[in-house]
This record gives structure tokens, C-alpha cells and sequence, in this order.
């Protein structure tokens, strides 16, 4: 098992290379939702997941549940480095037998569930915790849902059973995007301040932007030692579409594939972006 | 039926520690011997059921084996995309127990009647559904559905019908269950659940009628139900349940896959209930009733 620490780099802007390199070959949507969640991954997987490089199915693993199956292009990236995933189910991405799919998938070793209808993952996670939590195993569950995706129901049905069974071994990753699918999430379910709401249902809760390494990593840090038995929620501020300018805060890289030209002009703009 | 559940729920998880019980805050007495043996493993996850499913399928992966309880209108019905998602597509070890299906819930009306819910989960791939006939049908197939170790949905109905199996008798699970034999070349009736009494009834009131019945739906035992078309003229199926999807749409599909008989479907028609009612009130709105389908069953024998 690895500790915590891994040597990996995880550089964002070569995770975000990966993913431009797979949305490409693929012809696939959703380049938005998997940039706002890199540095989040990359710093979970470089300091805080305790997983094993040889087998992502390690039994004493930390789970990571990606609810928001859409940024699953941002993990392939991260699996692609540790080398769950080989350059030729890369440069093969969503090609006709593909094993990887354009959403979070839990046959593909290294993801945890099938996600992408959403509101499914923080459930199955707070399972995890709590039979984690019953086993006194050690492990933690870190899920990783979108704004969006907390217009769904039974999220908060899973806060409720997590804060009564004190799981503090839960970690709730909101990536607090501002967008949904069709707008701006604050123009279609409006739920206010998140962290409001998580403190409200009894989390622990701190709120960082998503972007910047030190301060998840900081925040991480200082929620997993606090001490508290309440489960944690993070929520990060981000920016969809972050790391290539054209895409910042542009709704229509929801769904809107590379052609050569923008595939061209994106990675040129991540070269100078570093 | 209700005790026999109870027992096998606790005589199974006395042997395995791994064995967990969620329920969506339903089951009031039925849990009493439960929680007594073992109060640790009983989870009252709330009136979340989605939620519910969802935890299920996060302590299987972790190596639990729950067992998850509800009302069937509920679980899984409601609850079937979680189902699907969660637990089913990689094939994890939980059990989905659907209380009061069919009618039971006469008084209360359409959300607590569940006559959809064969028809829902037999379509998601790799699941088992088990449909018990009686006591000594339930109690096999709730120690099938734990040996199993796959995703599993046990369909419990009305609880006091009585049994259709002599007591003390083995019951293979894989197989179609014979309850009585009729005239070679004759009419067979092949029923699923409580509702197998009155297949019994009929079949004794019309003579040389020989009925079967099916504690496992998926897998189905069609090679049993070949030798059954071979040696019969007509089937007739039964089920407290739409005649759509159900059971009797699954004989009618693998019959003639396998040796095409006429088959006549008994069941609920396509339509939800008008009325309230006690629960042999309802059953005679939608034409289930002994005397309704006696009469229906002896015009079709008589071709």
C-alpha cells in the first residue's frame, strides 16, 4: 500500500493535456466539467488517497467515489499516470471497444461506482464510510459531487444518515462550478451558500478555492486531523473549464467537442497557461 | 409466512457476521426477534429509500451482505434505478426484499400496491427474483437468496394464505414446483406466489388440472416448462400482478421459444384500482377471485 504521500507529480496542466488528448480522439463532451475538478483530484491523489500503484483494487484502499461522473476524463488522467490505464486505452478513448466510457464507470479498476445519473455516488460512499467505519478499518471515502448535482434528492437523504452515524471518515468534495448543464446553477435551483447548508446538516465544513493546491491540501489536512466525528464536507470554489482560457466559464464546453482547430488552439493555450 | 421470515432473517445472520439488515423505516413487529439477536446489524435508514439502496451497495462492496427491506411499491419500485445503477450492473451481493406486493396494502390504494414490480426488475440484467408461494417456498428462498451471493429481488405477498407444500418438504428453488397432477394432454396451470392457493382451489374444484409452481422467475426453469408443454394442451399462468411483464408474459415468451401452447394470462388488467376495499374486495375488482377464475380457467379447459 502507498502512503499518502505519493512521488507522483500529478501536474495539473499535464492532467488537463491528458483529458484535451482524450476528448479529441474521442469526440467527447463534458472538457468543463473534468478541468474544474483537477487540482482536487491531483492533490487527493498526490497527498491524501492511500492506494496501492500495482492494484487499484486493493481492499484496504481509500475510496474516491466520483458522484459527478461527468468529469470522469479528469481521473482517467490522474489512473493514466499512476498506470491503471495504458497510453493505448488513451489514444483509444470512447473508439468503438473502448473499455472506458464517456462517464464514471465501476468496472474499470481505479473507479469505485457507476455514476453520471446523478445523485448515486455520495450514497454508495456513505455505505463505504460507514462499513469502514463498523470494520474500524481506517479507511476514509472521499466523494466528489457537482453544484449541479446537488439539486438531486437523495444527496441529502445520504448527509442525514452520514451526520446521525457520525462517519467522520466521509469527505463530501463539492466542485462548486456555477454551472449546470442547461445555465448557471444559481439561475435554475438557487440553494444559496453550500457551506450554510452542510453546517446546517451537521458536517464539518470548509471552503477553499478549487484551484489552488496548497489551500485543498491545507484543507484536507486540517479536516481529517481535526478530531470532530461529524462527516466533512470541502466545498471548492471552481471554475468550469478551467486551465484553457476559451473554455472558462463557458457553458458550452458542457458539450461541445474539439475539432482540430480548437483541439490545437486548447493545448497551445495550456503550453502557456503553465 | 411473516414468522418464517423473520426465522430465516435471523437463522441466516446468526451464521454469517457480514449479514446486515436495512429497512426504510418499515417492518414494525416483523424485526422484533432480529433486533434481539443481533440490535447492531438492524439499520433503520430512515424514509430514504433511495439512499437506502445506494448504502447498500457501498457496504457490499465493502464486503457486507445486506439484506434490504421494504414495501415493494417501494423497494423496487421506487427505488429501481438504484437499483439498476448501484447494485445490479455489477452483479453485488444484496437482497432486495419487497414486502406486501400484489394487493396487500388494499385499504391504503395505488402507492402502496405493487403490480409492476416483476415486470420492472426482471428487465434488469443478471438480477434473481424469487417469488414464493408460501412459508416453506419463503424460507428456501431466502437461504437461495443468501447463498446466491448476487442481486437478488425476493417478492413476499399476502402473508396468510395458507401453504401449498406439505410440511418438512425440500424445496429445490431452481425448479418448477409441482402441487398437484392433472390429465395428460389436459390444461396445466403454472402460478407464482400466494396466489398458487388458488391455482390449488380451482384445480381441485374443475379436476384433472394439474398445477405448478414457480418460486424462481429469473432464472426460470424453461426446461421444466417445455416437458409441461409437452404433456399439456393449454397453459393457464396466475400472479397478483399485471398481466404485462409479469409471469405470465415470461411463460408465454419462453413457451414459445421452446414449445408453443396457448397460454392465458391471469392476473391484473392494465388499469389501477377504482375502489377501496379489504383485500378479497380488490382481488374480486380485478377478476381474481376463486369463483372469477374458475369460471374463466373451466370455459378454457372446456376449448
Amino acid at each position: 500500500m502507498q502512503s499518502s504521500k505519493s512521488n507522483l507529480s500529478f501536474n495539473p496542466q499535464k492532467l488537463r493535456r491528458t483529458v484535451l488528448d482524450m476528448a479529441y480522439v474521442g469526440r467527447t463532451a463534458h472538457i468543463g466539467c473534468a478541468f474544474s475538478i483537477i487540482e482536487l483530484l491531483a492533490v487527493l491523489y498526490r497527498n491524501h488517497l492511500r492506494f496501492s500503484p500495482t492494484d487499484p483494487k486493493s481492499p484496504v484502499r481509500d475510496m474516491l467515489v466520483l458522484s459527478k461522473g461527468h468529469g470522469v476524463m479528469a481521473q482517467y488522467a490522474c489512473m493514466h499516470e499512476i498506470g491503471w490505464i495504458d497510453d493505448a486505452a488513451i489514444s483509444g478513448y470512447c473508439v468503438d471497444g473502448s473499455m472506458l466510457k464517456g462517464l464514471s464507470d465501476s468496472r474499470v479498476p481505479g473507479l469505485e461506482v457507476t455514476s453520471g445519473s446523478l445523485g448515486h455516488g455520495v450514497s454508495v460512499a456513505v455505505g463505504m464510510a460507514f462499513a469502514a467505519q463498523r470494520d474500524n478499518s481506517g479507511q476514509r471515502v472521499f466523494a466528489i459531487v457537482g453544484d449541479g448535482e446537488m439539486n438531486e434528492g437523495p444527496i441529502w437523504e445520504a448527509m442525514l444518515f452520514a451526520a446521525q452515524h457520525n462517519l467522520d471518515n466521509l469527505v463530501i468534495i463539492v466542485d462548486e462550478n456555477g454551472f449546470q448543464a442547461m445555465g448557471k446553477t444559481s439561475d435554475i435551483l438557487s440553494r444559496g451558500s453550500l457551506s450554510a447548508k452542510f453546517a446546517a446538516f451537521d458536517f464539518d465544513v470548509m471552503e477553499i478555492d478549487g484551484h489552488d493546491e496548497t489551500a485543498i491540501d491545507n484543507a484536507l489536512t486540517t479536516m481529517l486531523a481535526n478530531g470532530s466525528k461529524r462527516p466533512k464536507a470541502l466545498i471548492a470554489k471552481t471554475i468550469k473549464g478551467r486551465g484553457v482560457p476559451f473554455m472558462e466559464n463557458d457553458n458550452i464546453w458542457h458539450y461541445t467537442r474539439l475539432t482540430d482547430e480548437t483541439y490545437q488552439t486548447a493545448v497551445a493555450a495550456l503550453g502557456e497557461s503553465r | 409466512m411473516r414468522q418464517t421470515f423473520s426465522d430465516s432473517l435471523v437463522r441466516i445472520a446468526d451464521a454469517d457476521p457480514r449479514v446486515i439488515l436495512l429497512t426504510g423505516d418499515h417492518g414494525y413487529a416483523l424485526f422484533d426477534a432480529f433486533r434481539a439477536a443481533h440490535p447492531d446489524r438492524y439499520i433503520n435508514a430512515g424514509i430514504a429509500e433511495q439512499n437506502m439502496v445506494g448504502m447498500a451497495a457501498g457496504l457490499a462492496r465493502m464486503g457486507f451482505r445486506p439484506f434490504v427491506y421494504g414495501l415493494s411499491a417501494f423497494v423496487p419500485v421506487r427505488v429501481l434505478e438504484q437499483i439498476k445503477i448501484d447494485v445490479a450492473h455489477d452483479n453485488l451481493p444484496v437482497v432486495f426484499v419487497g414486502d406486501g406486493a400484489g394487493f396487500v396494502y388494499s385499504y391504503l390504494g395505488t402507492s402502496h400496491q405493487a403490480l409492476e414490480d416483476i415486470a420492472c426488475v426482471r428487465a434488469v440484467p443478471g438480477m434473481m427474483v424469487l417469488s414464493p408461494a408460501d412459508r416453506h417456498e419463503l424460507s428456501a428462498a431466502m437461504d437461495h437468496a443468501y447463498a446466491a451471493r448476487c442481486s437478488v429481488y425476493l417478492r413476499m405477498g399476502k402473508a396468510d394464505r395458507g401453504d401449498v407444500h406439505k410440511e418438512g418438504v425440500a424445496i429445490d428453488m431452481a425448479k418448477l414446483q409441482c402441487l398437484r397432477s392433472g390429465r395428460i394432454g389436459g390444461t396445466t396451470i403454472l402460478a407464482t406466489g400466494p396466489i398458487a392457493t388458488t391455482a390449488v382451489a380451482v384445480a381441485e374444484r374443475i379436476g384433472g388440472i394439474a398445477v405448478w409452481s414457480a418460486p424462481s422467475i429469473k432464472p426460470f426453469d424453461t426446461a421444466t416448462l417445455a416437458a409441461i408443454c409437452a404433456s399439456s394442451s393449454r397453459l393457464v399462468t396466475m400472479e397478483e400482478h399485471s398481466v404485462m411483464g409479469g409471469f405470465g408474459s415470461l411463460v408465454a415468451e419462453e413457451s414459445t421459444a421452446v414449445h408453443p401452447r396457448s397460454v392465458l394470462r391471469i392476473g391484473v388488467p392494465d388499469r389501477f384500482s377504482e375502489h377501496c376495499g379489504s383485500y378479497e374486495y380488490l382481488l374480486r375488482e380485478h377478476g381474481l377471485d376463486l369463483e372469477t377464475i374458475a369460471t374463466r380457467i373451466a370455459i378454457y379447459d372446456a376449448q
